[in-house]
């Protein structure tokens, strides 16, 4: 089985599968799994201590010789001593959220790393390209977690339009047949985060992964609107009350003491009602927790299936 | 070119305001309502319509109209 696009060149993997990074539950064992397989691994270093990023390091480099990625959050407070970490043990591939890489983008950049920044719009596409990033992942608002506005389908191949590095598709993808159909939008890869939510290397509790496989097309929403950081996740008793809340106008203090450790309860403790599932609108497609190899290979299987599917369309130009 | 004018031209084809709601003394965030991409879209903008270039250090700092202003006055001394 093969299957090559430019990104696979630039970032030396053999399939354009990027994990997506889920804070906190993405470690060393899921993204070592994940880059073995031939995709890209990425350790979900959002917010995290130093310490437990480096150790997450370690056991991926003890698992596997493959390339692997850390994604960071640039708005966490401590983000410059994870910087120099990342320097220092010379990571292959940087992922970025939750801000704008560019003040690090020369110091990462001059240390040999690709830097990859998530974006939600055209404007800043362009602007990261300018300053250096290696590929950008556009994320459409299907995805988990923090979200933008501009959907996948509709983001991407402005995107692509707009910048001259690779474009990974991100939002709403967990199977061949949207990895194929963000190929057909330009992009050059596609990122999945909720997909591997349920692979049984990551480090997430049992009963988040099997709320995922029981959510169904509707299940997710968007809490957080008022506060201008916007999060999806599968809806609850939590986000009915964050919800209420908000709707009832409850300032920022009250809906930020609503929501605080909500999603490690959920995915540590695995209080799934109180906690904050956070997953993306596809979870009503994910009906399985399998090893992250297995989920490589699946996607790309059915999506050399899908190609030659769309093969056998008539048309003729 | 009056920085000033160009700017609140760029402030309305993002953010769809009406021209004389934007102050000199306006904050980006608060009273203008602009996300973190609107800003973005911002200095893009400026940076086409000035040909200058706006360092991502710079641009961290701009939270007003009168910062963008001065910036940009003082980039094209």
């Amino acid at each position: 089985m093969f299957f090559k696009t430019l990104l696979c060149d630039l970032l030396n993997i053999e399939y354009p599968l990027i994990q997506g990074a889920m804070a906190w539950i993405a470690g060393g064992n899921l993204a070592a799994a994940v880059s073995q397989a031939g995709g890209l691994g990425v350790i979900g270093a959002s917010g995290a201590e130093p310490a437990w990023i480096k150790q997450e390091i370690e056991q991926v480099r003890k698992l596997t010789g493959k390339p692997f990625g850390v994604n960071l959050m640039l708005a966490a407070p401590g983000i410059e001593k994870v910087i120099e970490l990342i320097i220092q043990e010379k990571v292959p591939v940087v992922t970025t959220g939750g801000g704008n890489p560019g003040p690090y983008m020369e110091r990462l950049k001059a240390a040999g790393i690709k830097v990859i920044p998530v974006v939600a719009s055209v404007a800043l596409a362009r602007r990261l390209s300018r300053l250096g990033a290696d590929a950008v992942i556009a994320e459409g608002t299907e995805s988990g977690g923090h979200v933008g506005e501009m959907t996948t389908m509709c983001l991407v191949p402005m995107v692509v339009d707009a910048v001259d590095v690779p474009v990974i598709a991100a939002g709403g993808i967990a199977d061949g047949r949207g990895f194929m159909a963000a190929l057909a939008l330009g992009a050059q890869g596609v990122q999945m985060g909720t997909r591997f939510i349920c692979a049984e290397e990551c480090n997430v509790h049992p009963a988040y992964q099997q709320r995922v496989i029981k959510a169904k097309d509707r299940d997710t929403v968007i809490c957080g609107q008022s506060t201008g950081h916007p999060v999806r996740a599968i809806r609850n008793q939590f986000t009915r009350e964050y919800l209420k809340s908000e709707k009832m106008g409850a300032g920022q203090e009250e809906l930020e003491r609503l929501g605080q450790g909500r999603y490690p309860a959920a995915a540590v403790e695995g209080r799934i009602d109180e906690g904050s599932v956070l997953a993306g609108q596809i979870c009503g497609l994910v009906n399985q927790v399998q090893p992250a190899a297995g989920i490589v290979a699946d996607i790309i299987s059915d999506a050399c299936q899908v190609k030659n599917i769309l093969g056998g369309i008539e048309c003729q130009e | 070119m009056n920085v000033f004018e160009e700017l609140k031209k760029i402030i309305v084809e993002i953010k769809d305001i009406p021209e004389d709601e934007i102050q000199l003394e306006a904050k980006f965030a608060e009273d203008l309502e602009a996300d973190s991409l609107d800003i973005v879209e911002m200095l893009m903008l400026l940076e086409e319509k000035f040909d200058i270039q706006i360092p991502e250090e710079e641009a961290a700092k701009l939270k007003t109209v009168k910062n963008v202003v001065d910036y940009v006055e003082a980039k094209l001394q």
